[in-house]
């Protein structure tokens, strides 16, 4: 007795498992999610695998995506608290992490941080050891640092999201202010992803005409348009978020599907990722900051050398000290 | 607003003064800015006099003199300042010229009522899609729904479309082309569900009337769960036209359904064809007649398919949509992505009138053999008016039978309501 399957379908050859384009998530929570919806509604995937330690929680996720297939192109939605569901994977977004306890300091959440990624970075290098790997889990900057350390992969393999969601922040506000799109206004926000970003006021401009031009003040204290208060609204719309709704995910997801869109398609696009800065503007140390970075295939391909004025460039090393006070005291 | 400004009386004084500068093109330029409102090309002109010779600052102290009143009239929008009154530039002024005063109309306007986590999954989807150019955000909720609405613009710069505006007003959804409801009371524990519908009616009528008050040509989808009950509410409450009160009804129960169908066969769901009918949610009705992989009907394959008797029991597909919901539920709370997906899968048929099909919740008065004023989902052909047309399908006796069963049930809560 043959089945519906026997009697419609002739089968000519086995299916190709391979998949080309195999993106995991690592963190099924609001910013996982958000990054996971992200990727599917733009197509940058053939599979798509979900990784968490809470199983049922996974398995929900993963069965409501599964339910919108209909309406997106990537066939192959898995899950599973084993590493082994990220085989083969070309980018591994690692969106897990704990979070910031009341009263707890930085360092001591790093470090909690790092025992998590102890349990998670060498079975992600060794189910996909030529993948690359995006870190988004906070504080991003230093959590890069410790992913790299602990993967062993070159540093053009292990990007941090770092300052692409304030650069984009900054790019709305901008927009904003004069009722131009976002993607016309052109700024830059480099260095480490929170309070001691640093914006690029001279490269701030519109159709090529820098605002610094037409206001010699711009971003400083004496300018009278304020226009500084754009970046400290940067800095500020994370926690406002968070106080209002509890979390971020929309535009950290977002953003991340745009440094996916770059790698997987080799698009050779500039973003301010978080890359190793060592050698660069008097830095000494193994830090990773956000500076503009070539995205391709290979990951981090090249690196823009921007001009920083003296004082952006102190601004750079002092978030590099920063930084650096929290790394060394850390145990792998 | 607009400020007409009587430009012709001007206009010769114009062509003069640049004749004598001998800037004729600057004379044609000018005139179809001159016919616009005035506070617009003040300004341009305060600019184009300082790269013109001084007999272009003349013109503009002669035109000040002229209509001195318009000074007065300027429109206060972000840091735009008027020049010549106040010696302050902005950045904005130094970098723009203003070139009309004509304000842009959104043709693609839609709002989202609710932004939960099934509201949030539409509007994510939505502006993945590029469906729409302005989008706007309602909730009771203020602190939630501006977190929401901050989250989504600032990844404007990747979506394309950072026209995002929210309220706990209904004004912030006026002109709506769509309006999409996900707002509503949840069933608590014990609760009858006449008592949730009853409690979802009182809700309803405060947010229809603000949708229809500020946006009366718009279409509604209803979401809200039960949601055929409340696509019937809201259409009595709304007074649309039948064409303009659509469910989502059975649309998310067809697409799990040509999933699973996908899975069993090894084909993505796209090339499985099957429909579920009637009521969303347990009672909901798959016609075994119509599934099919490229117009090979698996009934002629398999005669017993989706009855008892069926060895390769089909029917456990159909139970299993009824049941994955429920799953989803308890494993992560609430379902939110698929519902998202195939509402904005619904938007796209509409805002750009495709005329696909779709199985949505409309009113089934009249067809059927069913006598009562229920909506239960059929397939609709979806375009820029809402339901434009119903396909006729062909029921067997004991689906009929099903979709009548719905009907008598849903009356029964329906007729005590008290809208």
């Amino acid at each position: 007795m043959s089945t519906v399957k026997e009697q419609l379908i002739e089968k000519l050859i086995e299916d190709d498992k391979n998949s080309q384009c195999k993106i995991t998530v690592v963190g099924t929570g609001a910013v996982g999610m958000a990054c996971a919806i992200s990727i599917l509604l733009k197509d940058l995937a053939d599979e798509l695998a979900l990784v968490d330690v809470a199983s049922d929680k996974l398995k929900g996720e993963m069965m409501d995506l599964q339910h919108g297939s209909l309406f997106f192109s990537t066939s192959k939605i898995t899950s599973g608290k084993d590493y082994s569901v990220s085989a083969n994977s070309r980018i591994v977004i690692v969106t897990a992490g704990a979070r910031q306890q009341e009263g707890e300091t930085r360092l001591a959440l790093v470090q909690r941080n790092v025992t998590i990624m102890k349990s998670i970075i060498p079975a992600i290098v060794h189910y996909s050891p030529d993948c690359k790997i995006l870190v988004v889990s906070n504080p991003v900057d230093i959590l890069t640092y410790v992913v790299w350390k602990i993967s062993g992969l070159p540093i053009t393999r292990v990007i941090g999201s770092g300052c692409n969601l304030d650069s984009a922040r900054f790019r709305y506000l901008i927009g904003e202010k004069l009722g131009v799109h976002p993607t016309s206004c052109h700024g830059w926000i480099i260095g480490e992803h929170g309070d001691s970003s640093v914006p690029l006021w001279s490269g701030v401009n519109v159709a090529g005409v820098a605002l610094k031009t037409l206001d010699p003040k711009l971003g400083t204290d004496s300018d009278k348009e304020h226009w500084k208060n754009i970046h400290k609204q940067v800095i500020q719309s994370a926690y406002e978020i968070i106080k209002l709704k509890g979390y971020t995910s929309w535009a950290i997801g977002l953003s991340v599907m745009d440094l996916v869109g770059s790698i997987l398609k080799n698009l050779r696009r500039v973003h301010p990722v978080s890359t190793m800065v060592k050698g660069l503007y008097g830095i000494k140390e193994e830090i990773f900051l956000s500076i503009p970075c070539v995205l391709g295939r290979n990951g981090v391909s090249d690196v823009v050398k921007i001009n920083l004025n003296p004082e952006e460039e102190a601004l750079f090393k002092k978030s590099a000290e920063t930084l650096w006070n929290i790394q060394k005291d850390l145990i792998f | 607003m607009r400020i007409r400004h009587r430009g012709l009386k001007v206009l010769p004084t114009a062509l003069l003064v640049s004749q004598r500068s001998g800037q004729q093109l600057f004379a044609v330029s000018l005139s179809p800015l001159l016919e616009q409102a005035a506070m617009s090309w003040t300004v341009p002109l305060v600019r184009a006099s300082q790269r013109v010779s001084s007999a272009g600052a003349n013109f503009l102290c002669l035109r000040m003199a002229l209509c001195p009143r318009q000074a007065v009239h300027i429109p206060l929008q972000g840091a735009w300042l008027f020049t010549s009154v106040s010696k302050m530039a902005t950045v904005k002024s130094e970098l723009i010229e203003r070139f009309t005063s004509e304000e842009p109309v959104h043709h693609s306007k839609v709002s989202i009522i609710g932004t939960g986590s099934v509201g949030m999954a539409c509007a994510i989807s939505i502006l993945l899609k590029g469906l729409i150019d302005e989008l706007a955000l309602v909730d009771l909720d203020e602190g939630k729904l501006k977190g929401e609405t901050m989250d989504l613009q600032h990844g404007s710069s990747f979506t394309k479309m950072p026209n995002i505006v929210c309220s706990k007003d209904y004004f912030v959804t006026a002109n709506s082309n769509l309006v999409i409801i996900t707002a509503g009371a949840r069933q608590e524990k014990g609760e009858t569900r006449l008592n949730l519908v009853q409690r979802n009616v009182a809700i309803f009528k405060l947010m229809i009337s603000n949708i229809v008050q500020h946006s009366p040509h718009c279409k509604l989808i209803i979401v809200s769960n039960p949601v055929d009950i409340l696509s019937y509410v809201a259409w009595k409450l709304s007074a649309f036209p039948k064409n303009r009160v659509i469910g989502s009804g059975c649309n998310l129960d067809t697409a799990r359904f040509r999933f699973l169908i996908g899975q069993k066969l090894g084909i993505h769901s796209e090339s499985c064809h099957g429909w579920i009918l009637g009521e969303h949610g347990d009672s909901s009705v798959p016609v075994w007649s119509g599934v099919n992989i490229a117009g090979v009907p698996l009934k002629d394959l398999n005669s017993d398919i989706g009855t008892d008797k069926d060895p390769e029991q089909w029917k456990n597909v159909h139970e299993e949509v009824i049941a994955t919901a429920y799953e989803i539920i308890k494993m992560k709370g609430y379902t939110s992505w698929a519902i998202g997906l195939s509402v904005a899968d619904l938007t796209e048929s509409i805002l750009k009138n495709l005329r696909r099909t779709h199985p949505v919740s409309t009113i089934i008065k009249g067809l059927y053999g069913i006598d009562e004023e229920v909506f239960l989902s059929i397939p609709c052909i979806l375009g820029e008016n809402g339901i434009t047309n119903l396909i006729k399908i062909k029921l067997t006796p004991e689906e009929e039978a099903r979709l009548k069963k719905s009907a008598k049930t849903l009356w029964e809560i329906q007729k005590e309501l008290k809208i």
